[in-house]
């Protein structure tokens, strides 16, 4: 039926005659009263009856509330993802709620003032890691946003962690820019290898290819580098800046993470499909690792200045390197996806870790 | 204003003291956001066995268990040191009002020296960064001079 004003609906109600089929034809649970938990009324408190039943399959491509009484004309949004598969992980109610409370400002909550005049090498090797980290962070934002207006609107928790994800890499994208603007150093350079991996995320064909290129690949090297960073800033200014992202890139990890193992136990015969997409992925992470661009400003930040870099630098880079494949080896693993033995990267560079060589044990 | 820890590091007293430390500063742990997190505290005396007290984060809440056995406390992830690093750590945030730039617990666990983080899957071994900023409050609540035993 196409829609049109009812004017006799117009003349019925000034005259107070209501029609009141939404309050006397519903089929909505009636008498649901959720109940706060101790830290407010969360997501997990109001999935109670049919409202908390996420369908496998969703029934119509509307952004009608899932649990609602539903307007037979709606509209077809055409909607692409509507297996809870697609997109769906077991934390992900929670993963909400946590990044809700644990937001932050990059204007207030980061004691600019207090960054101290550094050796102009450290300043150049910060603003450089600034720089990459700026860059690679809004990619982040740029997928999840992509692929949000195709998500099923009955899988909205989904799509509002990932609306979190998007706030959570602007902030990200906003401080390191404002750290590179802020001490004197400026922007440095961006490099054509990390932009091919940003594309490989943002022109992947399929949800599943994008995520577990950026949640689980991408995000997992980013949270390392946090780490890394917290270690290796010259000023608490930076610390804090490393820790306040760390927290939130971990999160988007864990949601990856999860989101993985939800597809994988339920369609076990994807495994391949996830192979093949890290095997693309990881064959420009081979390359990111010998970047000048991320490699050498982290190498001086270790060594305290480039002349130390060559041989202290090259060993925390190592360490780095190592623990970085390692995590993201038992990440894979916790999401029933066993890459080792089976890396795309080169024997160079894996050796060393545990598992990570074809034949080896974990 | 953060209360004193009087009580020897290490004992059930003193991380009792240290979470009400922390829980004094009610709204800037608020602030920080909620957490869930089953946390062992390892650490390894030279001489004799290992000690671990346990720490939940559970929303807003933070509990002190005291000194826990691990099987029955089943930590998502264990953080672990020789007590000697312990105590350097809180007393760089006893001298310094807060950890230094050497003595951040992602400083002290980055290399898996002198800290460990063990787990028994990624999530748990990830939820150490997940919370990282509420870990590290809670330890900086420890700082004020004279105000933590080291034990020194």
């Amino acid at each position: 039926m196409a829609l049109g004003l009812d004017l006799g609906y117009l003349e019925r109600s000034a005259r107070g005659e209501f029609d009141l089929g939404w309050l006397r034809n519903g089929h909505s649970e009636w008498g649901v009263q959720a109940k706060p938990s101790k830290t407010g009324l969360t997501l997990r408190d109001i999935a109670i009856g049919s409202y908390g039943e996420v369908p496998d399959h969703a029934p119509r491509r509307t952004m009608a509330p899932r649990g609602s009484d539903v307007d037979p004309d709606v509209p077809d949004l055409g909607y692409t993802i509507n297996d809870k598969a697609e997109v769906w992980s077991d934390n992900v109610l929670d993963l909400y709620e946590e990044a809700v409370s644990r937001q932050w400002s990059a204007t207030r909550d980061i004691p600019w003032s207090e960054l101290p005049d550094l050796d102009p090498d450290l300043e150049h090797a910060m603003c450089q890691l600034a720089t990459v980290l700026s860059e690679v962070e809004m990619v982040a934002a740029d997928f999840p946003a992509k692929w949000l207006w195709r998500i099923n609107h009955d899988f909205v928790e989904a799509k509002m962690f990932l609306c979190t994800q998007v706030m959570d890499e602007a902030r990200h994208t906003e401080v390191f820019r404002k750290r590179a603007l802020a001490n004197g150093g400026g922007l440095g350079r961006s490099s054509a290898v990390v932009e091919r991996f940003l594309q490989l995320i943002l022109d992947a064909e399929s949800y599943d290819e994008g995520s577990a290129l950026m949640h689980l690949l991408g995000e997992g090297i980013v949270l390392s580098l946090f780490r890394a960073g917290e270690f290796l800033s010259p000023s608490p200014v930076e610390k804090k800046i490393f820790r306040l992202c760390m927290q939130d890139e971990a999160r988007h990890v864990a949601y990856g993470t999860m989101h993985l193992r939800y597809r994988l136990d339920r369609d076990p015969s994807m495994a391949e499909d996830f192979h093949a997409y890290l095997d693309k992925g990881e064959e420009i992470i081979a390359m990111i690792f010998a970047t000048p661009e991320i490699v050498e400003p982290t190498a001086i930040l270790a060594a305290g200045g480039v002349e130390q870099a060559s041989e202290l630098g090259t060993a925390a880079g190592e360490v780095m390197r190592h623990q970085i494949i390692g995590e993201y080896l038992k990440r894979c693993q916790h999401a029933g996806l066993d890459r080792r033995g089976r890396l795309h990267l080169p024997e160079a560079l894996i050796q060393g870790v545990p598992g990570a060589m074809a034949g080896a044990e974990a | 204003m953060m209360a004193p820890i009087a009580s020897p590091f290490h004992s059930a007293r003193w991380f009792a003291e240290l979470i009400a430390s922390a829980k004094a500063d009610r709204l800037a742990m608020e602030q920080l956001g909620i957490a869930d997190l089953r946390l062992g505290l390892e650490i390894v005396d030279a001489d004799g066995p290992p000690h671990m007290y346990g720490i939940v984060l559970d929303g807003y809440d933070i509990e002190s268990l005291g000194e826990v056995m691990e099987k029955e406390f089943a930590p998502e992830v264990v953080v672990s040191g020789p007590a000697d690093a312990w105590r350097e750590m809180i007393s760089s945030i006893e001298t310094n009002g807060s950890a230094d730039a050497a003595h951040t617990l992602n400083t002290l666990t980055i290399t898996g020296l002198p800290f460990s983080v063990r787990a028994d899957d990624a999530m748990g071994h990830d939820k150490v960064f997940r919370y990282m900023g509420t870990l590290q409050a809670i330890f900086d609540a420890a700082g004020s001079p004279a105000q933590v035993s080291t034990g020194r």
